[in-house]
């Protein structure tokens, strides 16, 4: 069982190199084309908090967030957008659009479990790793000014809600996602819109928003979970610690809901197929 | 000869009126996910009211805004959102290849794009829009004008602001065709410009450092700012509908001029 893991821990890590290798191929053969793209995504990922930057410097902090506090949990936020854009890319994420294009033949007849697949595919530490760079910078600015102490159990409770509001975002895309084994074409950008809804609202703090709109951007449409609820607790709003787990614990919860709807749609997929995909690589 | 066709291509409503028919009612069958947008619209809206009202708490007005002011502004940013942020989809037109059967098509490509984006703003004003202003008393906010007059200059501001953004559309996908088709570059780059300057999603007047009183002078601006204040009386009306004209007819001839300078240039795969 050890060996088992160990075995297939080792093909993850081979995996993910043979993507960076891929990747930085890629980059290499037009690097102007890189560049631009990577400078837009750093340019992009600022911009999509500007809004919510410079209403905390009008206004001196948001409600019962300072400055720098509001700083951090943007900075969390992008960092989780880089994250999943480094980990996730190739339409990794949203995977609706593999569904409904017919594309997931591709991925099922890769000779490893499909897990393996969906967690090493989209693989681009270069390409696709832009927008940790603001992140990581919003993040280290504004830590210095928390009242907080950045002890060892600090960084990991950090990285254990990193870790959360990751699994969430994948959970929620998967989940909706989903939907294209049975309606591929309907569907096939459901992944795109239900990721768009959680990342659009991430950047606000939602303590003002009441009990009934709060509670359902913590479950419906978890947007809560990207930023704003681990953040409470980072930044030492809330710093009870069943406020830290609450995201983890979430993120169980989001991911064997997301796992059961994947399952139930691999096995209708595997009786029905995908009627999409043409022989000359378009789609219906 | 050539003039003769093209002035006529113009001078057939019926066509565009059709166009703009089809466009409204293919919403909902092309698709039922446009009802996650106006899920994520509402939401946005109320996640934004409740920011505005956290920041005002003890506060009578900043930037000249008042709570009530800012909370009907951005109710009906969020109405007439669409208006705001013109978007012809050309860029997909472009991304996909069918531009190029756009060309057989006997109406002018401005026009057929252009009834097309006003048959789906039909459709969100019915479905999205006006329950929201029914429904606005509701969330707190009064949905009023300030002033029956400012209600009637809202009008040719909002005409103007549709002008400009359809302007700026085309004029963005020269840059989509200059570009050889970087279109989900130019499109994210415009949407973050947008956003932020053209004051929708938060009014120039509450950017610190007075970079709102820079902004407002920008065609952005003129897109939704300018409308905007006119609606809640948080601006005059003469400068900033003279603004938005001088903008309108500054930007037409360029988006005119560009696009058909750019026509040989256009690569349609497909795909």
């Amino acid at each position: 069982m050890g060996a088992n893991w160990r075995a297939q821990g080792r093909a993850v890590l081979r995996l993910w190199w043979l993507y960076a290798r891929m990747d930085f191929l890629w980059i290499t053969r037009v690097p102007s084309m890189f560049f631009t793209y990577f400078w837009s995504d750093i340019v992009l990922s600022v911009a999509g908090v500007t809004a919510v930057v410079l209403l905390a410097e009008r206004f001196d902090g948001i409600g019962a967030w300072t400055k720098p506090q509001i700083l951090f949990m943007l900075g969390y936020a992008t960092l989780i957008e880089g994250v999943i854009n480094t980990f996730f890319g190739w339409n990794i994420l949203l995977i609706s659009r593999r569904l409904g294009r017919g594309q997931f033949d591709h991925t099922l007849i890769q000779p490893r479990p499909l897990w393996m697949t969906l967690l090493t595919e989209g693989f681009l530490p270069c390409s696709g790793s832009a927008i940790l760079v603001p992140g990581i910078a919003l993040i280290a600015w504004s830590v210095q000014s928390l009242d907080v102490s950045l002890s060892f159990a600090w960084f990991g409770w950090f990285l254990l809600n990193l870790l959360a509001s990751t699994a969430i975002v994948l959970a929620f895309s998967y989940g909706w996602g989903s939907l294209a084994f049975w309606a591929p074409r309907s569907a096939e950008e459901i992944s795109a819109s239900s990721h768009s809804i959680v990342s659009q609202l991430k950047i606000f703090p939602l303590d003002g928003v009441g009990a009934v709109l709060a509670g359902g951007l913590l479950t419906i449409l978890p947007a809560g979970f990207i930023a704003w609820w681990p953040c409470r607790f980072l930044v030492g709003i809330d710093p009870r610690p069943s406020v830290g787990l609450f995201t983890p614990l979430a993120a169980l919860c989001f991911g064997l809901l997301a796992a059961f709807m994947f399952k139930k749609g691999l096995i209708h997929y595997g009786h029905t197929g995908s009627s999409r995909y043409l022989n000359l690589g378009h789609r219906r | 000869m050539k003039h003769t066709q093209e002035h006529r291509r113009w001078l057939a409503p019926r066509q565009y009126a059709k166009t703009a028919a089809m466009s409204a009612t293919s919403v909902v069958g092309d698709s039922l996910l446009f009802a996650l947008d106006y899920v994520l619209r509402v939401l946005r809206v109320l996640v934004l009211l409740s920011i505005w009202r956290t920041l005002f708490e003890g506060q009578e007005s900043v930037g000249g805004l008042t709570l009530p002011a800012l909370l009907t502004y951005t109710l009906i940013a969020e109405a007439f959102a669409d208006l705001f942020n013109v978007n012809t989809e050309m860029d997909s037109a472009l991304w996909e290849g069918t531009i190029a059967t756009r060309y057989l098509r006997p109406m002018s490509i401005f026009g057929q794009f252009a009834a097309e984006t006003a048959g789906r703003w039909l459709f969100g004003l019915a479905v999205f829009s006006l329950p929201l202003l029914v429904l606005a008393p509701v969330l707190g906010v009064d949905p009023r004008p300030a002033s029956a007059m400012h209600g009637l200059l809202f009008v040719p501001s909002l005409a103007l602001a549709v002008s400009v953004g359809f302007a700026l559309d085309f004029i963005f996908a020269v840059v989509i065709v200059r570009m050889e088709g970087s279109v989900w570059l130019v499109n994210q780059l415009r949407a973050a410009t947008t956003v932020l300057l053209g004051g929708a999603l938060i009014p120039l007047s509450l950017l610190p450092w007075g970079w709102g009183a820079v902004f407002g002078w920008l065609p952005f601006a003129a897109m939704a700012s300018a409308p905007l204040r006119i609606y809640t009386g948080t601006g005059d009306p003469v400068p900033l509908l003279l603004l938005q004209l001088g903008w309108s007819v500054a930007l037409w001839p360029v988006a005119y001029w560009s696009w058909n300078r750019n026509r040989q240039r256009l690569v349609s795969y497909g795909g």
